[in-house]
């Protein structure tokens, strides 16, 4: 047997098997009292056909004993968390498994759990990360994971519906999914008269609370036929193609309301094009990127690009475009800078923070365009701290610093109002006094016809 | 043989027998609509969604052709 001390965190829940790092690569141990499902998920082409559709992640079997089979799966650069998905992103998580789930059972399988962890993003599309979430569907038996679909995807996705999608965040304190009750309480009185919201969610809450106290196991559960079962997934899945958001979308105009004209804005772009070319970059983050619209200027030549935003609903502009151009190296997902994700879950450790991900990313570019002033000026961030945040996940930093005579630095300053005088250090000087503490710069230029100055650094 | 490591709710298992009958009205409906609408030539143009259902036809294809 394989030794193996770098247990993933991630993987404890299931007592079927568990990821560890051999070196760099990531790999699944499954146990012998998963083996039968493995084999039969594995000689009957369940596993090849899901593979073949893009909905699980590729795995190479590595070794097979008695005592434990080792895959390891395709890699995936960076994985993205539930409360970093944008509504579009969401819905397509959501469909996923519930496709999976009709598909498993038609051949005899179920998801046994439905978690939205299950899922990420790669190339472009939703995949389904944990191979061993499989297991035989036993005839006229309910869907154990049901509850869990409903508080992992339904539930977070009504919720958005009604008040707004940053709701996503939520599941940074709940990492089980949002208890039904919650969901209940917080939905409008009408959705209980929606024929899908009043069963799936309200009667719920009230059938868990009712049964909360059955300690013994003793109620009966009823049963459940197959075609009953096809019909609770089927509804699901057409409620939730159905569902959109009920806020107006302010997106989609963002880079009309910039304050520089359309010539500097494409000369924007060739600048950074013509800086980030020559560092045959691997991999590049586009922090606060908006819809990607700059990121996309070195699309055709860095495989792996991320892209994010505070403003989720740039990030669901950016995946829709991603879905529609087909883009497999651009990865949009929703971060604020001054609050990145935490490590959550047990011990801190089960879901890694966003600055630990990156670390592991490991970025060759970092983009940080028309961002500082709002790190700096909304958040109160000197430039020290912002200096160091920015090196511990960056090699190549790109950082675009608008001066105090541009026109959104100048309306930040303004709303200060008598603290404007706090604020004198804003400026070039201090700005690259700050960063030179944790960089060294390689090259410095204004960006055409705008306030703004355009900095190529490197870490130190 | 199944196995739980989580609690999968009782209330959850229950209510699955009613939120059952009510997709089922609401599945019977909307395809009852649909055949009325395709008879009327009302047919409404399908969201961009794919359908919940997996092809699957090409999956054998390479080993059953011989």
């Amino acid at each position: 047997m394989t030794k193996k001390n770098n247990i993933h965190e991630a993987s404890f829940r299931d007592p079927s098997g568990y990821m560890f790092y051999d070196g760099d690569s990531l790999r699944r141990s499954i146990q012998p009292i998963y083996f039968p499902q493995y084999k039969k998920l594995t000689e009957s082409g369940f596993f090849k056909t899901l593979i073949k559709n893009n909905l699980l992640i590729s795995h190479a079997e590595t070794s097979v004993s008695d005592t434990e089979i080792i895959i390891t799966p395709e890699k995936i650069p960076f994985i993205t968390n539930p409360y970093e998905w944008s509504f579009e992103q969401y819905k397509q998580a959501a469909l996923l498994t519930l496709k999976i789930q009709k598909f498993a059972l038609s051949k005899g399988f179920i998801l046994k759990d439905a978690s939205s962890y299950n899922v990420t993003f790669h190339k472009g599309n939703p995949i389904f990360i944990d191979t061993l979430s499989f297991d035989f569907y036993e005839e006229n038996t309910p869907w154990r994971a049901y509850k869990q679909f409903i508080t992992h995807f339904l539930g977070p996705l009504v919720l958005a519906k009604f008040h707004g999608n940053d709701i996503f965040n939520m599941m940074q304190t709940h990492i089980d999914g949002i208890p039904v009750k919650l969901i209940s309480s917080m939905l409008p009185s009408k959705t209980r008269l929606s024929s899908v919201l009043y069963p799936n969610i309200h009667l719920l809450a009230k059938m868990e609370s009712k049964h909360n106290d059955d300690y013994k196991g003793e109620t009966k559960i009823a049963k459940l036929s197959k075609k009953a079962h096809e019909n609770i997934l089927e509804s699901l899945y057409n409620y939730i193609s159905k569902l959109e958001l009920k806020e107006a979308t302010e997106w989609g105009d963002y880079y009309s309301k910039t304050n520089y004209d359309t010539d500097a804005f494409s000369k924007k772009k060739d600048l950074i094009r013509d800086w980030v070319l020559p560092l045959n970059a691997d991999s590049l983050i586009d922090i606060g990127g908006n819809d990607g619209t700059f990121a996309r200027t070195v699309l055709d030549s860095i495989p792996n690009i991320l892209v994010t935003d505070i403003d989720r609903n740039a990030v669901d502009y950016n995946y829709k475009q991603v879905i529609k151009n087909k883009e497999k190296n651009m990865l949009p997902f929703v971060c604020d800078v001054l609050q990145p994700a935490p490590g959550i879950g047990f011990d801190n450790t089960e879901r890694n923070s966003l600055i630990d991900r990156l670390k592991d990313f490991d970025p060759d570019v970092t983009l940080a365009l028309a961002l500082i002033h709002h790190i700096t000026l909304s958040g109160n961030v000197p430039f020290e701290k912002s200096a160091s945040f920015f090196a511990s996940f960056s090699n190549y930093l790109l950082i675009e610093f608008p001066k105090r005579e541009d026109s959104w630095v100048e309306s930040l300053l303004v709303r200060k109002r008598e603290f404007i005088n706090h604020f004198d250090f804003y400026n070039e000087e201090n700005f690259e006094k700050g960063f030179s503490a944790y960089f060294t710069l390689e090259k410095k230029t204004i960006v055409e016809g705008t306030q703004r100055i355009m900095y190529l650094y490197k870490k130190k | 043989m199944n196995f739980l490591y989580f609690d999968p709710g009782l209330g959850a298992m229950i209510v699955q027998a009613v939120v059952a009958v009510a997709a089922g009205v609401l599945l019977f409906s909307k395809n009852a609509m649909y055949k009325i609408k395709t008879l009327l030539g009302l047919k409404t143009k399908e969201d961009g969604y794919d359908s919940i259902d997996i092809d699957e036809d090409d999956t054998e294809s390479d080993d059953e052709k011989e």
